[in-house]
C-alpha cells in the first residue's frame, strides 16, 4: 500500500522542478563540505608534532561551526520537500490514509531527496579530492592521499545525511498529521521580550572586558581559550537579540511603507522576527567570524612582521590559521545560500494559493517579488552589518590596532561580507521559477 | 435595455484531454447579478476565469465593455489583462484568501495603492468601505483574528474598494453556514448591484442563486439552461454603471468607489 501510494506521490507536481532539484542540490553541497572539511582535518590528526594538538583543536573548531548551519539547512530541505506534498498529503488523509502512512511517506521521500542528493555530494567530493589536496597547511600541499576519506565513511556519509534528513521531516510534518485540512491558522504576531537586550548588553559587556584582560595576558592558550569563550558567548548574543532588533525595526518599516511591496516586506518580517531571523543568523554568524578572525589574524601578522623575528613556525601557523579561516567562511556562505534557497522554495510553496490569488486581483509577479526580496534582504542587511559591529566593538582594543596596522584585512573583511549578501540574493534569485510557477496556478 | 457589460462568443478550452468548456456564448448585462450554477467539474470556474481575463480559452472571444470602448479581453497581453483586473474587476473568493500579515485596512487599501492611490488615501477609503459593510471597530485586527464571515466581508470591500465594474465571486459563501452566507450574500449583492455594479458568482447554493437576478447552469463545459431570477435590474442602476466604467477606465487611481448607504 505504501509503495503504490509513494508512487502516486512521487509524479511531478505543480510545484515544478525547482522545488525538487534545490534540496538535491542542498543536501549534496552539504554532504560535499562536510566530507572536504572532514577529509582535511583527518590530515591534522596524523601529525604527532607539539603543534599538532593546536591544529587538531582549530578544526575540530571549523568542523563545529560548519555543523550548526549544515543542521539547520538539512531541516530546510527536509520541511521543503514535505511542503512540497503537503497538499496530496492532506487529501490522502482526508480519504481515510492513516496517520502513519502519511508520516512514512513524508520520511521516505524526505529521505530519498537527501540520499540522492548526498550521493551527488559524495560524488563531487570525490572530484574535488586533487583540488583539496593543493590546499597548502605547514608549507606543503596536504596531498590527495591525505585527504581522501576512507571508503566507510563515503557510505555512511549519505545514510547518515538520509536519517537526518528523515528525521527532521517526522518533525516538520506533524501539522500535516494534526489537521487533514491542513489549514494553518495565524493569530497574533508573536513578541519578543525586551530581557533579550538586558541579557545580551550583558554579555557583550562581559566578552568586552574578557578582551580587555587579553590585551595584558600574552599567553598563547590562554589567548585561544579566552578568544573562544567571548567568540561563543557573543554568537550566543547574537542568537538572542537578533530577533528582537529585527522586530523593532520591521515594525517602522510598517509605518513607513507607501508601496504594496514595502508594506507586504515588512508586515511579513514582523510576523515571525525569529524565521527572517533564522533565514539570515547563518550570516550573521559567519560576519561575526570574518571580523573577528580576520582581525586577529591580521592583527598577529603585522606584529610578527613587525618584530622582524622571523619565527618561521609561527609565520607558517598564522598562514595556516588565516587558510583555515578562508575555508569556513566560504563554507558558511554557501551553507547559508543554499539555506536561503530552499526556505524560499518552501515559503513560496506554503503561500501558493495566496500568490495565485493575488495574481489573479491583479497584482504584478514583479511586486511579489520585490516584497520577497525586500523581506529576506533587509533583516540581512541589518543583521550582517550589526554583527560585525558588534564583533568590532567587541574587540575595540584589537580592531583599533589593526585599523592602523593592517588596514588591508579589515578590507578584505569587507570585501567578504559584500560576497556573502550577494551570494545570499543569488539564492533568492534562483527561486523566482517557483513565485512564477505559483502565481500561474 | 439591453446593454451588456461582459460578453463571451465560442469559448472553448481543453486541459489534456478534459473539455473544461465547449462551447459557451454568454452575456453579462450591466448592472445584474448573474448566477452560474453546475455540477462539480461542469466548467463553471474555467469560465469564470475566461470572462475575468485570468484564464486565455483555446479559442473563442471575450469582450468587456468600458467607458472607452469594447476592450478584447483575449486578445491583450499579460500585463494588460493583469492591469485590466486590477483597475476594472473585482474578486471574491471561496477562503477569502485575504494577506494574513496584513491588517484589515491594510488588505483592502492595498487593492488601491496598486493603483497608485498614496497609502494614507487608500487606508482612508478602505475604512469607508469596512464600515459599510458592519466592520468598524475591526479595521486593525489581523485576518487570522477574523470570524470566516468577517473576513469574507473584508474580501468584499477589497473587491469593491477600487470601484470594479464586475465583481466576479468563485463559491463566496462555500465555507460559511447558511446564516452567515445569507448575511455575506446581502453585502455583496448591496455593494455591486444595489450601487449599479455587475455581480457574476459561481455557486452550489440554491438560496445564493435564487438571490440573484439570472441563473445559468452548466454542464459538461456548456450552458445547458438559463432562467431569470426574482430580482430584476435596476433601471437606474444600469444608468449610473456606465458613468462608472467610464471613470475606471479612464485609469486613474481616484476611481476608487465610495460606499453609499447602510450595509444590507
Ligand atoms: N488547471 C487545471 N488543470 C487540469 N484540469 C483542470 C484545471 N482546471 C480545471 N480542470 C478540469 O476542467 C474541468 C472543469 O473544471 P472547473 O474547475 O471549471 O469546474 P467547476 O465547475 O468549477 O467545479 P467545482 O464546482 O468543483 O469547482 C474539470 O474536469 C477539471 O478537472
Ligand atoms: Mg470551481
Amino acid at each position: 500500500m505504501i509503495a503504490r501510494v509513494a508512487w502516486l506521490l512521487a509524479r511531478p507536481g505543480s510545484a515544478g522542478a525547482a522545488a525538487s532539484v534545490l534540496p538535491v542540490v542542498a543536501f549534496g553541497v552539504v554532504t560535499a563540505l562536510l566530507l572536504t572539511v572532514a577529509g582535511g582535518a583527518q590530515t591534522f590528526f596524523t601529525w604527532t608534532d607539539d603543534t599538532s594538538m593546536l591544529y587538531q583543536s582549530l578544526a575540530v573548531i571549523a568542523l563545529v561551526l560548519l555543523v550548526v548551519p549544515l543542521v539547520s539547512l538539512g531541516g530546510a530541505a527536509a520541511r521543503l520537500s514535505a511542503r512540497r506534498r503537503d497538499d496530496r498529503l492532506a487529501t490522502l488523509r482526508l480519504l481515510g490514509a492513516t496517520p502513519g502512512v502519511v508520516r512514512a511517506l513524508a520520511v521516505i521521500e524526505a529521505a530519498a531527496f537527501a540520499l540522492a542528493g548526498a550521493v551527488l555530494g559524495v560524488l563531487a567530493y570525490l572530484v574535488a579530492v586533487p583540488l583539496i589536496g593543493l590546499i597548502p597547511f605547514r608549507g606543503e600541499p596536504l596531498g590527495a592521499a591525505g585527504v581522501l576519506l576512507p571508503w566507510w565513511v563515503l557510505v555512511a556519509a549519505p545514510i547518515a545525511v538520509a536519517a537526518l534528513a528523515a528525521m527532521s521531516a517526522v518533525l516538520g510534518l506533524r501539522q500535516v498529521v494534526i489537521s487533514p485540512l491542513g489549514v494553518r491558522t495565524r493569530q497574533e504576531a508573536p513578541r519578543l521580550h525586551w530581557i533579550r537586550v538586558v541579557a545580551g548588553v550583558g554579555v557583550v559587556a562581559f566578552a568586552y572586558a574578557l578582551m580587555s584582560v587579553i590585551g595584558v595576558a600574552q599567553v598563547a592558550l590562554v589567548l585561544i581559550t579566552m578568544l573562544a569563550v567571548a567568540f561563543g558567548g557573543t554568537l550566543a548574543v547574537l542568537n538572542l537579540i537578533g530577533p528582537w532588533v529585527i522586530r523593532l525595526i520591521a515594525s517602522a518599516q510598517v509605518r513607513r511603507a507607501k508601496t504594496p511591496a514595502r508594506l507586504l516586506a515588512a508586515r511579513s518580517v514582523l510576523e515571525s522576527p525569529k524565521a527572517a531571523w533564522r533565514q539570515v543568523g547563518g550570516v550573521a554568524m559567519t560576519s561575526f567570524m570574518a571580523v573577528f578572525a580576520g582581525v586577529g589574524v591580521g592583527l598577529l601578522g603585522a606584529a610578527a612582521a613587525d618584530g622582524g623575528n622571523g619565527d618561521p613556525e609561527s609565520a607558517m601557523l598564522l598562514a595556516d590559521v588565516r587558510t583555515g579561516i578562508l575555508i569556513t567562511v566560504v563554507g558558511s556562505f554557501l551553507m547559508v545560500a543554499c539555506s536561503v534557497g530552499v526556505g524560499q522554495a518552501a515559503a513560496i510553496l506554503d503561500r501558493a494559493d495566496l500568490y495565485r490569488s493575488l495574481d489573479m486581483l491583479g497584482m504584478p509577479v514583479a511586486t511579489m517579488e520585490a516584497a520577497r526580496r525586500r523581506a529576506v534582504m533587509s533583516p540581512l542587511r541589518v543583521t550582517a552589518v550589526g554583527s560585525a559591529v558588534i564583533a568590532a566593538i567587541v574587540m575595540l582594543p584589537l580592531t583599533g590596532i589593526t585599523l592602523i596596522v593592517a588596514p588591508l584585512s579589515l578590507a578584505v573583511i569587507a570585501g567578504v561580507l559584500a560576497a556573502g549578501i550577494g551570494i545570499v540574493w543569488l539564492g533568492l534569485v534562483v527561486t523566482r521559477p517557483v513565485l512564477d510557477r505559483a502565481a500561474a496556478g | 435595455m439591453s446593454s451588456f457589460v461582459i460578453e463571451a462568443a465560442g469559448l472553448t478550452k481543453s486541459f489534456g484531454s478534459a473539455h473544461a468548456l465547449a462551447g459557451v456564448d454568454l452575456q453579462v448585462r450591466t448592472g445584474e447579478s448573474l448566477a452560474i450554477m453546475g455540477a462539480s467539474g461542469s466548467g463553471k470556474t474555467t469560465l469564470l476565469h475566461c470572462l475575468a481575463g485570468i484564464t486565455r480559452p483555446d479559442s473563442g472571444t471575450v469582450g468587456f465593455r468600458s467607458g472607452i470602448g469594447l476592450v478584447p479581453v483575449t486578445e491583450l497581453g499579460e500585463r494588460e489583462r493583469s492591469r485590466l483586473r486590477r483597475e476594472a474587476f473585482g474578486f471574491v473568493f471561496q477562503q477569502g484568501l485575504l494577506i494574513p500579515e496584513l491588517t484589515a485596512v491594510e488588505n483592502v487599501a492595498l487593492a488601491l495603492m496598486l493603483n497608485g492611490m498614496p497609502r494614507a488615501t487608500a487606508e482612508q477609503h478602505a475604512r469607508g468601505w469596512l464600515a459599510a459593510l458592519g466592520l468598524a471597530g475591526l479595521e486593525e485586527r489581523r485576518i487570522g483574528q477574523l470570524s470566516g464571515g468577517q473576513a469574507q466581508r473584508v474580501a468584499i470591500a477589497r473587491a469593491q474598494v477600487t470601484g470594479a465594474t464586475v465583481v466576479f465571486a468563485d463559491e463566496p459563501t462555500g465555507a460559511l453556514d447558511s446564516q452567515t452566507s445569507a448575511d455575506v450574500m446581502g453585502a455583496l449583492l448591496h455593494s455591486t448591484t444595489g450601487q449599479g455594479r455587475t455581480l457574476v458568482v459561481v455557486t452550489h447554493d440554491p438560496d445564493v442563486a435564487a438571490r440573484c437576478s439570472r441563473v445559468v447552469v452548466m454542464r459538461d463545459g456548456r450552458i445547458v439552461g438559463e432562467r431569470q431570477g426574482a430580482r430584476s435590474v435596476h433601471p437606474a442602476a444600469a444608468a449610473r454603471v456606465e458613468a462608472q466604467a467610464a471613470a475606471a477606465a479612464a485609469g486613474s487611481a481616484g476611481a476608487a468607489g465610495t460606499p453609499e448607504g447602510p450595509r444590507a
